[in-house]
């Protein structure tokens, strides 16, 4: 079996691996979002999982809870917990990263509890006091993980842990990189799956899948070159191939990202210092997410090269030729962010397509012609 | 050297055929039925056959609309959004912003100093400021959608419709009948309705003239001029509204020519079976 059929296993039977791990004894801890630390969890010996949606399935059960103007990513999640499909969770951690991850996590505490349930505040607004705030949230975090296990937390573990995730970081990191090729050896719906099936599985054997696959991806020949457009995305939640493979499909490459599935987890390293939790508390409060805010600095120019100025690498070293913005209907955060980002991108000369759309896989048919008509206008 | 160009829309399709000089030969429209790659051989032999020439002498075919990739015979597939621009720059060579009303979309298009798509909005999801919307509340007050510009032109003021949902629409519209509102009140009101909404999602483009609007809606001559009403200045139409998109394709392909692309492989003018 070749490392991408591999990949694509786990990608298929998400939660499959961590079942088997907690038959074997294991405790594993669902998550949300990019701003639970995996290092933690793993320090005390535990499979962090980052909890995903369907966006195959209809939403039902969760319309009795949630309201259906709730971001459907949060519902999709809950209707599949409502379905017994976390039922394997031995925790369910959430990090107060937006309002509808924040509300959902009582409503799915009260009505689904895993035997460990948490909620991380994060600040919202960066400032002096953010990373002591931050930081004191985590350690109440690691105290409640304390109670839990019985365990005290060791800070050789921790340290171990961050050079793990770190290893897994960097080769990532070498995976995008192959993506800067032109064409690109390997596609963004491959790289959609080696990053979702990675979100279930301990990362120690995410590691090797990645090593593996690299090295096939390295094998193929390199393809001749075809002048289609080069594709930056950014948004949110894109935990399900059908998006990108549309794009892919219309006639473009999608060759680097900036989402909470893609480089907005791994991209950055957690810093070496004498407490590793501070390299931590700093590595996952500085997360590119939308509903963080930046203090307004200079004037507008300035404020957005200040929010934004970190993808212009992102376009230029990847040659990016228009960037497509996805995201998931009434996510308030990232639908405020756009136009901003869209006004920096376009002062770059990079065009854009914003596309706001329904969690599911049902709808993409009726993005084809903006897609289409998007790379018509840009090749 | 003939082109076609075919636009499948939702409700309509439309066949175009031109030559080098881009001089439009031959047009043609019908209904769009549930088989499109039926209807699309239909009405391009229709429209083949005023021409006197044969199909083998068709030098590029390019589909567009939501049904272009159901033709079997056509040489390129491409989006009604760069079609329409081609199109409407042909007839109009100073547009700046074209305004198309779609039987079940509604599109604002953005034109660069040399004609090309310099940016784009579409409302692809629901009803409301389409061709559909029109028909559905026309069908509630018992007119002819043909007819309903000239009612609505007739409107002594009119009636403010504040649902743009269709269905919520309809509602409203039975209410403010049941008030005595008058039927051209009315359907005033709604060409302000779908004026207002199909702007203001082009308002975000930059709006500047000239202004083109185009597709079905355009055959309203109320709505048009709501519309002009709502951009501040007068709007263009083209003597034939629906076959913008279909003229465009067959310019496109006529530009795909002159690039020296060639047809890819035989095509075989025939329908093609939804269910093999």
């Amino acid at each position: 079996m070749t490392a991408l059929q591999n990949i694509e296993e786990i990608y298929e039977n998400r939660g499959g691996r961590a079942r088997e791990l907690r038959d074997a004894g294991k405790k594993v801890i669902g998550y949300f979002c990019c701003f639970v630390p995996d290092e933690i969890i793993t320090a005390f010996d535990m499979i962090p999982y980052r909890i995903q949606g369907s966006q195959s399935d209809p939403i039902d059960e969760a319309d009795a809870f949630l309201e259906p103007m709730a971001c459907p990513f949060a519902r999709s999640c809950f209707n599949m917990a409502l379905k017994g499909e976390y039922d394997f969770l031995d925790g369910f951690v959430a990090p107060h990263s937006c309002d509808t991850i924040e509300r959902m996590y009582h409503i799915w505490n009260s009505n689904k509890p895993s035997p460990f349930n948490h909620m991380i505040n994060v600040p919202h607004m960066m400032g002096p006091s953010s990373d002591a705030f931050y930081k004191k949230e985590l350690q109440y975090f690691i105290v409640r993980l304390e109670e839990f296990s019985g365990k005290k937390l060791e800070a050789d573990k921790l340290r171990d842990a961050v050079n793990l995730y770190n290893r897994r970081r960097a080769l990532l990191r070498e995976l995008y990189e192959l993506r800067r090729e032109n064409p690109p050896r390997v596609s963004g719906t491959e790289i959609t799956k080696v990053l979702v099936a990675g979100m279930g599985i301990p990362a120690i054997e995410h590691i090797e899948l990645v090593l593996a696959f690299i090295e096939e991806v390295k094998q193929r020949p390199q393809p001749k070159p075809d002048g289609l457009p080069r594709i930056f995305l950014w948004g949110n939640e894109i935990d399900d191939i059908a998006f990108i493979k549309l794009v892919e499909e219309c006639g473009a490459h999608v060759i680097m990202d900036d989402l909470c599935t893609g480089s907005r987890f791994f991209w950055e390293d957690v810093g070496q210092t004498d407490d590793p939790l501070d390299g931590i508390t700093r590595r996952y409060l500085c997360t590119h997410c939308p509903r963080s805010l930046e203090p307004q600095a200079g004037n507008r120019k300035e404020d957005l090269e200040n929010r934004f100025g970190y993808m212009k690498d992102f376009i230029s070293r990847w040659q990016a030729g228009g960037a497509i913005f996805y995201i998931v209907r009434y996510c308030d955060t990232c639908e405020l962010e756009g136009p901003d980002l869209r006004e920096y991108l376009n002062s770059l000369n990079v065009p854009v397509l914003m596309i706001e759309d329904d969690y599911s896989t049902s709808t993409m048919g009726q993005l084809r012609t903006r897609i289409q008509a998007f790379l018509e206008m840009i090749g | 050297m003939p082109f076609a160009g075919i636009d499948i829309g939702s409700t309509m399709t439309k066949v175009v055929i031109v030559d080098e000089k881009e001089k439009m030969l031959a047009s043609h429209i019908g209904p769009t039925g549930a088989e499109h790659r039926h209807l699309a051989l239909k009405v391009t032999e229709e429209t083949i056959s005023r021409t006197g020439l044969r199909f083998d002498d068709l030098d590029f075919i390019v589909a567009t609309g939501y049904g272009r990739i159901n033709v079997p015979f056509a040489d390129k597939q491409i989006t009604e959004i760069t079609c329409h621009a081609r199109g409407i720059r042909a007839l109009f060579p100073g547009a700046k912003i074209i305004i198309d009303i779609g039987g079940q979309d509604s599109k604002g298009i953005k034109l660069d100093a040399e004609g090309k798509v310099a940016n784009f909005v579409m409302n692809d999801k629901c009803a409301a400021g389409t061709g559909r919307f029109l028909e559905v509340i026309a069908e509630t007050l018992g007119i002819n959608l043909v007819d309903m510009g000239e009612i609505g032109m007739k409107a002594d003021g009119f009636v403010q419709i504040s649902n743009m949902c269709t269905v919520f629409a309809e509602h409203e519209v039975t209410s403010r009948l049941a008030e005595g509102a008058g039927v051209a009140e009315i359907v005033a009101g709604l060409h302000e309705a779908i004026a207002g909404r199909v702007v203001n999602m082009t308002r975000h483009l930059g709006i500047e003239k000239d202004v083109i609007v185009t597709g079905g809606g355009a055959k309203n001559a109320g709505l048009v001029l709501a519309i002009a009403g709502k951009v501040g200045f007068d709007v263009l139409v083209p003597p034939e509204p629906f076959i913008t998109g279909a003229l465009g394709a067959a310019l496109v392909g006529k530009d795909f020519y002159g690039r020296g692309v060639r047809p890819a492989g035989e095509r075989k003018f025939e329908e093609v079976k939804f269910f093999s």
